[in-house]
């Protein structure tokens, strides 16, 4: 008997992969961004039902929230409401990369399957608070290293973004 | 093999191949598209796929590394649309067109 867990795993998973599907066969850019923030809510969905309460937060804030609305931005900047020829072209190149990427989901869903049956699978019912705080532990001593190499990383890119709007035809070009 | 019928209940097998097809119509986006920034959308779509994997194996196997390399990758996921945008911009300034094929001309 289906319970109400399985239920909603497979309306969040048909629901992820209309959205993603979304992404892919939409003409405007902008539909697109839409699907994409249905996907990662969808995602984030699924992310609590796996028990990573605060991953779903972040997913939402940083995701759906802030890379979303940089994407929606710079569509904004541009005047895209004319786009003719949204695919590449050539049909028999386009057959080719849709043959070769479902030859690459076959290998993939078989490892996976293969894989998935080898593994023991306990899952512990975990509180919100249990996990995250699990999270920051985990995240403040065995993986310290990791968390300030990223903000090295985050400094770097600001600076590297600021250094090209400056180049000449950024959007902030010294004249 | 691991019991995918619906009776069993929805396991560590089901969310891997979720994740999966996803990451797939990812790369279809990415391969098939000629917008840059719609590229860059399916490339945000194959990494949730990914971390759809982390959490999930993380969650099967009792432990919380997976999260922190979610975590991580968001990070770096979100510096990357950045910069890829501010290159979108530039390009778009240039020629008033995004598509990918103007890439080739950014060399020197």
């Amino acid at each position: 008997m289906l319970s109400a867990y399985d239920l909603v795993f497979y309306f969040l998973a048909v629901f992820a992969l209309f959205s993603a599907f979304g992404v892919v066969t939409s003409a405007s850019p902008i539909y697109s961004a839409f699907f994409l923030v249905l996907t990662m809510m969808d995602i984030a969905c699924l992310f609590v039902m796996l028990g990573a309460f605060f991953i779903a937060g972040v997913q939402l804030i940083v995701y759906a929230g802030a890379v979303v609305v940089l994407f929606v931005m710079v569509l904004m900047l541009f005047n895209l409401h004319q786009e003719t020829e949204a695919f590449s072209k050539g049909t028999l190149s386009g057959m080719a990369k849709l043959g070769a990427t479902g030859l690459l989901c076959g290998i993939l869903a078989t490892t996976l399957f293969n894989f998935a049956s080898r593994a023991k699978s306990m899952a512990a019912d975990i509180s919100p608070e249990e996990s995250t705080e699990k999270l920051a532990k985990l995240l403040f001593s065995d993986y310290v290293f990791g968390f300030e190499a990223i903000s090295i990383l985050i400094l770097v890119v600001a600076v590297g973004a600021v250094a090209l709007s400056q180049l000449k035809g950024g959007s902030h070009a010294k004249s | 093999m691991p019991n995918l019928s619906p009776i069993a209940g929805v396991g560590l097998g089901h969310y891997l191949i979720l994740a999966a097809i996803i990451f797939c119509i990812g790369i279809i986006g990415v391969l098939l598209r000629k917008n840059i920034i719609v590229i860059m959308m399916s490339v945000e779509l194959m990494l949730n796929a990914v971390n759809l994997t982390f959490v999930s194996l993380g969650h099967f196997n009792g432990s919380a590394a997976g999260q922190i390399s979610v975590f991580f990758i968001m990070t770096i996921a979100a510096a990357e649309a950045a910069v890829g945008l501010a290159l979108v911009v530039l390009i778009f300034k240039k020629y008033g067109e995004v598509s990918i094929k103007l890439f080739e001309r950014l060399k020197g």
